[in-house]
């Protein structure tokens, strides 16, 4: 017996829900507001309108800090992570797929590793990176999210789902491993590709402590390092900040908007598998 | 046969071609640290001293005369046992969102809205909405007549744990809640029927189909809540850096000082196993209580 | 197909953004000599020769004096090369009349920019 949408027991439903998603979004607005306000922020009481909004603050804020420069930076590392766990992911999902000794030792392995939550590997992490000598530098930033467990995962399903006898088919006209890849399966794992590049472009620009760690001259800075830097350096001035913050926010919010499926498909493909 | 083993040969090379470069990172940054960790915290070492073997004396400068340990033990503890309040939450909104419920799609979305943000970002939009002056909090409180003086709710030592908690619920609801979606909608809808043919009243069907079926997903969500109290670091570092005192002090931001404000490496090492075997010690746990059918889990 | 649509959203939306990037880049490379100018009146609405007008930088929270310049025969003055994008205007001639403060507030640095007339008056003792 399933009500109609729209049904007259639907609205308490309803209004709970617009009651959370108004929670929801309160620090949005309020956010959003003070970085459009002329006037001085912590007047008493707060307007819920600004008075006079207009749009210097973020003008204010691109001048205030190397904002440029802070977005270049963020902008290569994603690019080197998405670029270099894309390459990565599809190689080693492709090994997997492939019968050989030693492949299920592999696969718990990578299962078991999926279970290190990064931020316990700090120390270490950033003592192999100085090993490295890639300290403070792009590479050194992007090389531990060059390669996703989660992604090379879904990548194994998905060219497990190609049908075998084309990739036979493709091997008897004698094309080399590496084109059947990119040839026949990634064509074929376009939603696979967008969950890799989404997920690894939202780690990878939202990422504070590893940066923090990793990264010492100033003009290397990433945006949330600016951030945490400009807040610390003038935090009582005006709704520049608030300006930088939203600023921010956009491109994250943008990429989720556009592709929300593929998004929580990549979050939630860890939990539906056994 | 000397064909068919080049043929092996070959396939065995690819394979290690296309996977070494993973393995690689692999080995680098989660096993090779998970080693190195454990060698360092029985060890005394420094960038500029040779290591030296100490046995467990970090472990007990720890355990026996660090009372920050204690205090961020506690306080992790404290962020780990509030998460089953949002995963309720999270249960509640699920469920109603779940339903044929016309806009669905849209209350999902913005429930969700919070998840994928920088969280340096939302530490300094919560920083704000909890400031004394121009925050959200003391407007609605004020306003409404509750309170007549603005209180610092982050310099208190009493609400400051509480308020990042909040924050920290706000952003990780959404996710939540897609975790549980997932699970109700793996749920066969024969039970139901059945169940309602039976004339098993709404409640029971809750907790004799619904909640059962969802020991996975629930499962999992502990997992991610547990993994958050490391997460949290950027949070915690943009809204309070641990004060007032260490009021809001975490392991994570205590080895983050420990190991790059001190330089003791070695003692945030020591510091770094104490709370993976927590980590593994409260997953068993909850796996163990929900049923043991774990799912995999999911990073960050 | 719903594939398709997306790859046209992800590729739209960053080339929408880039087009924007560089034709506000363009237009800024046009217009970034760092002009000032305006005209100054007296409460007639008569132009003021010769008198001097004031740029005030923001340095962070005060205001700054940066720079003077005097109008010509039509009551008009002319920054050039102000390398700023906030700072306050102020006329005053020699008889001790002297303008509000205007608050100029610019989308980029160095933008040319025209500026509505400061009148100045006597001010009130």
């Amino acid at each position: 017996m399933r009500r109609s949408p729209g049904s007259p027991a639907h609205w308490p439903r309803h209004v709970i829900m617009i009651v959370v998603c108004f929670l929801m979004l309160v620090p949005f607005y309020w956010v959003i507001k003070t970085s459009l306000t002329g006037e001085n922020i912590y007047a008493w009481p707060p307007r819920i309108i600004p008075v006079d909004p207009h749009l210097f603050n973020y003008v204010d804020v691109w001048y205030m800090i190397p904002f440029a420069r802070y977005l270049l930076n963020s902008v290569i590392v994603t690019a080197m992570a998405i670029a270099g766990s894309l390459l990565f992911n599809v190689a080693a999902g492709y090994a997997l797929t492939r019968h050989f000794p030693g492949r299920r030792w592999i696969v718990v392995l990578l299962l078991s590793c999926m279970l290190i939550p990064f931020q316990a590997t700090i120390i270490p992490a950033y003592l192999v990176t100085s090993w490295l000598g890639v300290l403070d530098t792009w590479l050194g930033v992007a090389l531990p999210l060059l390669s996703t467990i989660i992604c090379i995962f879904i990548f194994k399903a998905s060219f497990e789902a190609v049908p075998p006898s084309l990739i036979d088919a493709a091997r008897v006209d004698g094309l080399g491993e590496w084109r059947i890849v990119t040839r026949i399966l990634l064509p074929l794992s376009k939603s696979a590709i967008a969950t890799n590049v989404i997920l690894t472009f939202i780690w990878s620009w939202n990422s504070f402590l590893w940066p923090l760690i990793a990264i010492r001259s100033p003009d290397m800075q990433t945006l949330p390092l600016g951030l945490a830097r400009f807040l610390s350096v003038m935090e009582d001035t005006t709704g520049a900040l608030f300006a930088f913050v939203v600023l921010v926010l956009i491109p994250g919010l943008a990429i989720f908007l556009m592709a929300q499926k593929e998004f929580i498909r990549g979050l939630t493909s860890g939990a539906t598998k056994g | 046969m000397t064909w068919f083993r080049r043929k092996r040969t070959r396939e065995l090379a690819l394979v290690v071609c296309f996977l070494l470069p993973s393995l690689a990172i692999f080995f680098l940054y989660r096993l090779l640290p998970l080693g190195w960790n454990a060698w360092l915290s029985v060890h005394a070492w420094s960038p500029l001293k040779a290591a030296q073997f100490i046995g467990v004396e970090h472990y007990e400068e720890m355990l026996l005369d660090d009372d920050m340990f204690w205090q961020a033990l506690v306080n992790t503890l404290v962020f780990i046992a509030c998460s089953p309040l949002a995963i309720a939450a999270a249960l509640g909104i699920a469920l109603l969102v779940n339903s044929d419920l016309r806009g669905a799609a849209v209350y999902r979305t913005i429930v969700f809205l919070s998840y994928p943000l920088m969280t340096v970002a939302v530490g300094i939009i919560w920083r704000w909405l909890y400031d004394e002056r121009g925050g959200f909090f003391n407007y609605v409180l004020r306003s409404s007549g509750i309170v007549d003086q603005p209180v610092k709710f982050l310099q208190s030592f009493d609400w400051a744990l509480p308020c990042v908690i909040l924050a920290d619920f706000w952003q990780v609801l959404g996710f939540y809640m897609i975790i549980l979606l997932t699970g109700l909608q793996s749920i066969p809808q024969h039970l139901y029927e059945a169940a309602r043919v039976d004339g098993v009243p709404a409640s029971a069907r809750f907790f004799r189909i619904t909640l059962p079926l969802l020991r996975p997903s629930i499962f999992l969500c502990i997992v991610v809540g547990i993994l958050n109290s490391f997460t949290s670091f950027d949070l915690v570092y943009v809204m309070t850096n641990g004060g007032p005192g260490h009021a809001t002090e975490l392991l994570i931001t205590y080895i983050y000082k420990a190991g790059f404000g001190q330089t003791r490496f070695d003692y945030a090492a020591a510091l770094t196993v104490v709370q993976f075997l927590l980590l593994v010690v409260l997953t068993v746990i909850a796996n163990k209580l929900s049923g043991g059918n774990a799912g995999s889990l999911e990073r960050q | 197909m719903r594939w398709r649509a997306l790859a046209h959203r992800f590729v739209a939306v960053p080339l929408a953004l880039l087009a924007i990037a560089v034709a506000w880049n363009i237009y800024i490379a046009f217009n970034d000599h760092g002009i000032i100018e305006g005209e100054v009146r007296d409460k007639a609405g008569a132009p003021v020769v010769g008198a001097t007008v004031i740029f005030f930088e923001r340095n962070f929270i005060y205001y700054e004096e940066k720079q003077r310049a005097t109008t010509d025969a039509q009551g008009i003055y002319r920054f050039t090369d102000m390398k700023t994008h906030i700072g306050q205007l102020e006329a005053r001639t020699a008889d001790g009349r002297k303008s509000e403060r205007r608050q100029l507030r610019l989308w980029f640095r160095s933008q040319d920019t025209e500026v509505a007339p400061l009148i100045v008056e006597t001010p009130r003792a």
